[in-house]
């Protein structure tokens, strides 16, 4: 059996939207369900992604449990990254438990100060007291990763200004140029403000549906996930291991190595790619990104949801790609990890 | 309509008996310590029970106060960070760096800067600075 995803919804990205969580989530909820020509009574089990601390209260899923429809029905809650939400989902499918199994993910950057609440998903005796945060730690992985590569920061500066040109219609931020990347000012060194893909509020839903493996559409693949010991200081801080192991596990799953045509990290600083591409081995005929990823807008927790959808998206085009693969992350510095791929049929 | 809030509520955060022998050890002599794995010989700083190798580092180790700058960021207004490993530690720790960062580099020697007044806490470390 395969699970094929029957259909997409997205809100946002957008800066400050005015509406409230559950008016955000409704709306992607509703696009999914009418993309896949279901109502609330075909849908046999819901997963969704959220996480407390960022919505300034406890059992965030609570908030959404009517506009996901869960009332009544089997729900499941993942406090990390939204991918993982769709790999539970897909596993619920695989499993043969529910037919039919709706996904969403949410975050509102501007419900509070987004950066500074990170520092509470770190350790309350060592790293709290010194006030470092998640963007702390991915300045400590990028100077790590500078140090020996001279070009690095040129490099990263192309990345971000090329993700932002692409991004610029569709996204939360103007386009700018690496020139503007690198003469704006250090956040966290070597981070610059213009290399940080722009916070922003948002949610995606998609629809998991059991299929035969020759139904039409695109089909989920194989999927990982991994974590890494959370202190900076037990990992090989100059690439993101965790990622290699879970996309290992997704190809073990998945039987045999597609040629991808495309890529969509969960880049939200610059320098992430270089660990993304280096994790997974890509091809240099993969296109990454090719809305710009992250920087047209990154919505804390939704945002490895959105990157599926976004391959999705890609593959129903008209430009025949075949097969794509869409990623995750959560935690400091890349922490933790989740791959999935996505196949046309 | 924005509807203002705040969340502000006291918590007692329990260090743990391996971490309250390393913050009593900061505090009372200004000595870093490590915890050794008897099986791996792994010496984890800050000090855990759970080896990763599935054994409880148990046998409590000094280490430091000399060790690396493995890398270091700056933040506008907030400093510097450091990872430093010390020396007879397999691990490293982020800290606070003390010196300017235009001094900083990756490889280099640090020396730990104890806090003058201690009173239990990470801070009694008051950060790393270069070894002169």
């Amino acid at each position: 059996m395969s699970v094929a995803v029957a259909g997409v919804g997205e809100s946002g990205p957008a800066l400050d939207d005015p509406r409230s969580i559950p008016e955000i989530v409704l709306e992607a909820v509703e696009e999914a369900l009418q993309e896949a020509r279901l109502g609330f009574d075909s849908v046999d089990a819901v997963v969704t992604a959220s996480v407390d601390l960022l919505d300034g209260l406890t059992a965030s899923n609570i908030a959404v449990t009517e506009v996901v429809g869960a009332v009544l029905k089997p729900e499941t809650r993942i406090a990390a990254d939204g991918l993982v939400a769709a790999i539970h989902g897909s596993c619920l499918v695989r499993a043969g438990a529910y037919e039919t199994v709706l996904v969403v993910a949410h975050g509102k950057a501007s419900l509070g100060p987004y950066w500074e609440l990170t520092s509470w998903a770190l350790d309350p005796i060592f790293l709290q007291p010194l006030g470092l945060d998640f963007l702390a730690c991915a300045g400590l992985q990028a100077r790590a990763l500078a140090e020996d590569d001279a070009a690095a920061e040129q490099r990263w500066a192309r990345i971000a200004a090329e993700r932002r040109r692409a991004a610029a219609a569709h996204g939360v931020a103007p386009a700018c140029t690496a020139e503007d990347v690198l003469a704006s000012p250090a956040v966290a060194s070597p981070l610059r403000r213009e290399s940080c893909a722009p916070l922003a509020d948002g949610a995606t839903a998609i629809v998991l549906r059991a299929a035969g493996p020759a139904e039409p559409g695109v089909h989920l693949g194989g999927v990982g996930f991994d974590l890494s010991p959370h202190a900076l200081g037990e990992r090989e801080l100059t690439e993101w291991d965790g990622l290699r192991r879970a996309w290992a596990r997704a190809l073990a799953v998945h039987g045999t190595r597609p040629t991808l045509d495309v890529a969509e990290p969960s880049c939200v600083f610059a320098y992430e790619e270089d660990l993304f591409r280096h994790a997974l081995e890509l091809d240099p005929g993969t296109e990454v990104s090719p809305g710009g990823g992250l920087f047209a807008g990154f919505v804390p927790v939704a945002a490895g949801l959105s990157r599926l959808a976004a391959v999705v998206r890609a593959l129903r085009g008209p430009g025949g790609l075949r097969a794509g693969v869409a990623h995750g992350t959560w935690g400091p510095a890349g922490q933790g990890q989740a791959v999935a791929i996505l196949e046309a049929a | 309509m924005i509807l203002e809030g705040s969340v502000r509520l006291p918590f007692r955060y329990a260090a743990g008996t391996t971490a309250s022998t390393f913050l009593e050890a900061l505090r009372d002599e200004g000595r870093l310590l490590g915890s050794r794995c008897p099986a791996c010989g792994t010496v984890l700083c800050p000090p855990r029970l759970d080896c990763r190798c599935g054994e409880r580092a148990t046998e409590l180790v000094e280490v430091g106060p000399a060790g690396t700058l493995v890398s270091w960021t700056e933040l506008p207004g907030r400093g510097a960070y450091g990872l430093v490993r010390p020396d007879g530690a397999d691990t490293a720790f982020v800290h606070r760096l003390l010196d300017a960062p235009e001094s900083l580099r990756g490889g280099m020697r640090v020396h730990a800067r104890f806090a003058e007044e201690r009173s239990g806490g990470i801070a009694d470390l008051a950060g790393f600075e270069v070894a002169s």
